[in-house]
């Protein structure tokens, strides 16, 4: 039987997509390529098996109706023996189906589980920038569900299209063989179908851009709608955004509407023609009228009544399946997209650094080659001195110290820690080099002990601990119900500013002679403030430091203060000095000192 | 799955959903007839009566030019159905998510809403629109064909009838066993969903400690699980599957065998049992084809789920008869406050005068956020009683008390449009001079100047263009203009830089004179302004004061200020 057929035009995909897609999928599908393949001639054989017993059915209708039957044992014994062959193919049929259905199944998961592997191997790679344009929720997406996507192409899509394709051409060659002349009659409705389904996807393209374009506005509102939903309320505007809402989904109704209204005419048409009872009613007539002139054996009819049905069944399941192949086909773009990103070069024996002198060479750089947001910046960080970056927001300075980690490269220019160009070494010899504390503290789910050893995997107990207690953690450390063995996120629940010094911990633990520190960590949680402070200190000792100060009273005793607007470094030097010259920082201090006082009187 | 559907829709959205059901079980009814007619049709041209075989052609025919008609007629009610559907989810569900009270809000919900209010409608009104015609059509025909089959030969019919039990047991087993380990499945994609986004959120710290294959490690036996699950999965559901198919190839090979041996037999002809087999087919194919649909009804049975879910989340209550408060005087009687099971406040009481302000101090997780948060009715207090004027917040009616309360929240939200549009949104009828007064007030005209088009610039989605600071000083601007005489505001815990700090503050200044003040305070000089200090521990007062007395008082918030005193004057000094 046909039934299990459920087949789409996988392979035989639009020919516009010719240029690059194919290749894209196959370069993704490669790895379980040939056992597809074997797959699909499993499911070939599956086809053929199922056609069988639709034959026997006709051919035994055709033996016991033979004009001078045999003598009746004969003509059992005929019977008996297609009917068992008929039956020795369902056994095939269904034997080969379940090989098929395993292995492409199987090549799914196991398919699925490398390319994630792929991927998550090709982010450790990517610039760390390429994180910042993107949320954890896109990329999850990508390595989650757009994987999880491709189960519609690699378990069923080309099994399928096999299925689709063996069952009418075997049917159509006994068929043929039966009678040629009905057969070109039985084909019709297909004609008509394959022409009205064109007339059907005539704008298919422009009307499915137009629906992802409404459904997206349908999104955005609703998202609008929920985001803002506190400022809506409190600004008593619920109506009105609801308004905005009910206007937007009926937008979208109205599209949908109008789209499927006027496809609907050719798309019932096309239902109705290629149904199995417009399939079998034309065989039936072209039947009557051949045999009512003499030019057909009426037992020859039996066939087509048998198989008629079958030559239309695949453009019915073809249609159902098409949306489920065009999102596993742009899942594999994206993959394919995300495992094209570009990767930071890494050399492959690298050299060292022979001291901690940090030196920014002309460094520009543009995130997206067109707006250079530093300018030949030139700057060097002597060993053992504190360098601050400030400056108003916007002007550079994070993304300039950002620089240093590499969570980009420099567009020209060069960065290097000890002499060596900090692109010709290894990553392990740079991370080794130089520390970074971070605005946004990240714990990993583990425990305590780990996280904080990160930098330095092989420390002791007493170095861990040790570490804790200079980043003053150690006490809540010791309070929680396993100590440094408790799983942060789980039994170890932190606030902001006790992760941020569990990461300063890290950072001295990983006892790296340079450091990069973001200092907007000020107020992340007040009243561990002071705490925050007596650990940052302690880290500091001793290293080559950049910090990006954002309150400027905490760099007052810098060794060099920067001052960065627009992608350059305007001044340099000492905060005395500076303040002196009366320029931007002058103006920056000011502004600071009036904040200071301004905020008093405003609540007079 | 259907009274699911009819209970979401509404009232108003059952009927054409009704009429499109009985349409569609009358199309399939035809569709089935016509099959049928096939064993007539066959047996008169065996025979050589082609007049016969032509008046059961021109039957056929008939039934399919009927079939075709309702098949055009209830596609166009399904379409019907399903836009109606569509417009009453809609509306249902932007009415009520609007009547919600504002702390379930979370940062989750947000997506999850999003998603539920656009693709979760789009997949549940394609029930009408798509999936119901097969569904019906695929148990409507296959019983007519079994009727009709009963007036030819009631052992074949009987045969196949017998199948059918088989074949919805073997159905459901595989429905069981997927079910089963789908929640192993789903466990174990959750962990490495999970694992994922540690790793892609965690890469810049992996990577500054030279660690990213560590990481890649502990993601590794994530994925390694969920692939093990999936695997035992296919396992699981490879017999269920087996069942199925056989039990389908079963059922043909028994009417085969069957049908052979009573033509044999001379108790069927040959016309007889060819059109009996075919009309098996019949009866089978559409069966497992709704086998096929179970995707999709799934997913639109999860949207209704969560949809009903939603729907059935108690709105905040409004008052019958709403009461205007006298003055704007807040006071706290008693109250207690859990999230959930977790208490956060604990008979607090506490007066915030009027025209005064009121500064709320204690460590995190004591509870101050929430204070402001039960004022402005996010959640409603467990026990006791938040009063403006003397009258209970649920007795003035969401409306009422919107209007007397400016938030201004941290974290800033502003609507894809125009700086103005979202200035205004404070008070719609305002002139463009009053926006531009309030934009000037919130120093909100400097930041215009460096955009292109001045107010009139885009700020993007969520007010992607600007920054915090900037963000903030249009949101006080929008209180401004509101001129609401309570003004409840969440100092905001992150440094700015000192051009950005200096414009926010003087925008406070502007949105705060004259008015009924309570901040959650930060920063010091905010707390020493204070006209009243609350101070909070664990969700209760433990002092509560002016500034100068609270100091010589000595107790917790002595020690607040000196730590925190001692911590401003603190700076990075480099290594000697």
């Amino acid at each position: 039987m046909v039934t299990a057929a459920a087949p789409d035009r996988s392979i035989e995909a639009d020919p516009r997509g010719r240029g690059t897609q194919p290749s894209a999928t196959a370069t993704l599908l490669a790895p379980v390529r040939r056992r597809l393949i074997v797959a699909c001639v499993v499911q070939a054989i599956a086809a053929v098996a199922g056609v069988v017993p639709f034959i026997a059915v006709a051919e035994i209708g055709r033996a016991l109706l033979a004009d001078n039957p045999v003598d009746t044992s004969g003509s059992g014994l005929g019977v008996w023996w297609i009917a068992g062959l008929a039956v020795a193919a369902l056994a095939l049929r269904l034997i080969c189906l379940l090989g098929a259905g395993a292995l492409t199944h199987f090549a799914d998961v196991d398919l699925q589980l490398d390319l994630r592997r792929r991927m998550a191997a090709h982010l450790t790679q990517v610039p760390l920038g390429w994180f910042d344009a993107r949320s954890a929720g896109l990329i999850k997406t990508a390595l989650q569900d757009d994987v999880k996507a491709l189960h519609h192409l690699v378990g069923h899509a080309y099994v399928n299209l096999i299925s689709a394709a063996t069952t009418p051409i075997v049917a159509l060659a006994y068929l043929f063989w039966i009678d040629w002349r009905l057969t070109l009659i039985a084909l019709l409705p297909v004609l008509g179908g394959v022409v009205l389904y064109a007339l059907q996807y005539r704008g298919y393209g422009e009307n499915m851009a137009a629906y992802t374009r409404e459904l997206g506005a349908v999104n955005a509102a609703a998202v609008e709608f929920v985001q803002g939903i506190a400022v809506i309320k409190t600004f008593g505007r619920a109506r009105q955004a609801y308004g905005r809402f009910i206007e937007r989904t009926s937008a979208f109704v109205e599209f949908f509407w109008n789209w499927m209204r006027g496809l609907l005419a050719i798309s019932a048409a096309a239902e109705v023609i290629l149904s199995p009872l417009a399939a079998l009613l034309t065989a039936l007539a072209g039947g009557l009228v051949l045999v009512s002139a003499g030019a057909m054996a009426a037992i020859d009819v039996i066939p087509f009544a048998v198989l008629a049905p079958a030559l239309t069944a695949p453009f019915l399941t073809l249609a159902y399946s098409q949306n489920e192949l065009m999102l596993a086909t742009k899942a594999a773009d994206r993959i394919a997209e995300l495992l094209a990103t570009k990767t930071l070069p890494h050399p492959g024996e690298g050299r060292r650094p022979v001291d901690a002198r940090v030196v920014f060479d002309r460094v520009s750089f543009a995130y997206d080659d067109r707006t250079e947001v530093l300018h030949e910046i030139d700057l060097v960080l002597e060993p053992g001195t504190l360098t601050a970056l400030v400056g108003p927001s916007g002007s550079g300075k994070s993304t300039l110290a950002r620089l240093l980690p590499r969570f980009w490269d420099v567009g020209a220019g060069s960065i290097s820690i000890g002499g060596v160009d900090i692109r010709e070494m290894t990553p392990e010899t740079l991370y080794r080099s130089a520390a970074f504390v971070f605005q946004h503290v990240q714990l990993l789910q583990t425990t305590i002990g780990e996280n904080i050893a990160l930098g330095r995997p092989d420390a002791t107990a007493a170095e861990i601990e040790a570490a804790a207690r200079a980043a003053q953690i150690h006490d809540r450390i010791a309070e929680l119900p396993r100590g440094y063995a408790s799983v942060a996120g789980q039994d170890a629940r932190l606030s902001g500013g006790e992760a941020q010094r569990i990461s300063i911990a890290r950072a001295i633990l990983a006892d790296a002679p340079v450091l990069v520190l973001d200092e907007a960590t000020a107020f992340a949680d007040p009243e561990a403030e002071a705490a925050i402070q007596t650990a940052l200190s302690d880290l500091v000792a001793g290293r080559t430091v950049l910090v990006i100060a954002h309150r400027l009273h905490t760099v007052t005793e810098a060794n060099a203060i920067c001052v960065m607007d627009e992608g350059r470094i305007v001044e340099r030097g000492r905060h005395g000095a500076l303040l002196a010259a009366g320029g931007l920082y002058a103006r920056l201090w000011e502004a600071s000192e009036a904040a200071l006082t301004s905020r008093a009187e405003a609540a007079q | 799955m259907i009274g699911a559907l009819l209970s979401v829709s509404g009232l108003e959205g059952q009927r054409p959903l009704r009429r499109n059901l009985w349409g569609l079980v009358g199309d399939s009814v035809l569709l089935g007839i016509g099959f049928a007619l096939l064993v007539p049709f066959l047996r008169a041209l065996m025979e050589d009566r082609l007049g016969d075989a032509t008046t059961w052609l021109l039957v056929m025919t008939g039934l399919l030019a009927g079939y075709a008609v309702l098949r055009y007629a209830t596609q166009l009610a399904g379409y019907r159905a399903a836009i109606a559907l569509g417009r009453t989810l809609f509306a249902r569900l932007g009415t009520h998510i609007a009547r919600l009270p504002l702390g379930w809000f979370g940062v989750e919900r947000v997506g999850q809403i999003g998603h539920l209010t656009s693709q979760g409608v789009i997949d549940v009104i394609g029930v009408p629109a798509h999936l119901l015609r097969p569904l019906i059509s695929a148990l409507v025909t296959p019983a007519t064909v079994i009727l009709l089959m009963f007036l030819f030969d009631w052992r074949l019919a009987l045969a196949a009838l017998i199948t059918t039990p088989l074949i919805a047991l073997a159905y459901r087993w595989t429905g069981r066993l997927t079910a089963r380990s789908d929640h192993g499945v789903h466990a174990a994609g959750t962990e490495a969903a999970g694992r994922l986004v540690e790793f892609a959120q965690a890469q810049p710290i992996l990577r500054a400690f030279g660690e990213s294959q560590r990481g890649l490690g502990t993601l590794d036996a994530a994925l390694r699980a969920s692939h093990a699950a999936a695997r035992a999965q296919m396992l699981a559901v490879a017999s269920g599957l087996v069942g199925m198919v056989a039990v389908v190839q079963l059922t043909f090979t028994v009417l085969l065998l069957f049908g052979a041996n009573l033509a044999l037999g001379g108790e069927i002809d040959a016309a007889e049992f060819v059109a009996l087999l075919v009309l098996a087919v019949r009866y089978v194919e559409p069966l497992l084809g709704a086998a096929e649909l179970g995707g999709a009804l799934r997913i639109a049975r999860n949207s209704v789920e969560r949809m009903d879910a939603l729907l059935a989340t108690p709105p905040l209550p409004e008052p019958a008869t709403p009461r205007p408060p006298e003055g704007a005087e807040i006071r706290f009687d008693g109250v207690h406050f859990a999230y959930d099971t977790r208490p956060v406040l604990e008979d607090l009481s506490f007066t915030a005068p009027e025209r005064a302000m009121t500064a709320i101090v204690g460590p995190s997780g004591s509870g101050k956020t929430t204070v402001l948060r039960l004022i402005a009715r996010f959640w409603d207090a467990g026990q006791g009683a938040v009063r403006i004027g003397g009258v209970d917040v649920r007795d003035i009616g969401t409306e009422a008390l919107m209007a007397r309360i400016s938030v201004v929240f941290q974290d800033v939200y502003l609507f894809d449009g125009t700086i103005a549009e979202n200035i205004r949104l404070g008070r719609p009828e305002a002139t463009e001079a009053e926006v531009a007064e309030a934009a000037r007030l919130a120093r909100v005209e400097e930041i215009a100047a460096r955009l292109p088009g001045g107010l009139e610039a885009a700020v993007g989605e969520g007010g992607a263009i600007l920054s915090g600071g900037e963000r903030q000083r249009v949101s006080i601007a929008r209180a401004i203009l509101k001129n609401a005489p309570i003004v409840l505001l969440d100092e905001a815990t992150s440094a700015l830089d000192p051009v950005n700090e200096l414009g926010v503050q003087a925008a406070l200044r502007a949105l705060t004179r004259d008015k009924t003040l309570v901040v959650v305070a930060h920063r010091l000089q905010t707390v020493r302004a204070a006209d009243r200090i609350v101070v909070l521990d664990a969700g209760c007062v433990v002092e509560e004061g002016r500034h100068d007395d609270l100091l010589a008082l000595g107790g917790r918030y002595a020690a607040f200020w000196n730590e925190r005193h001692r911590a401003a004057g603190w700076h990075l000094a480099p290594a000697r």
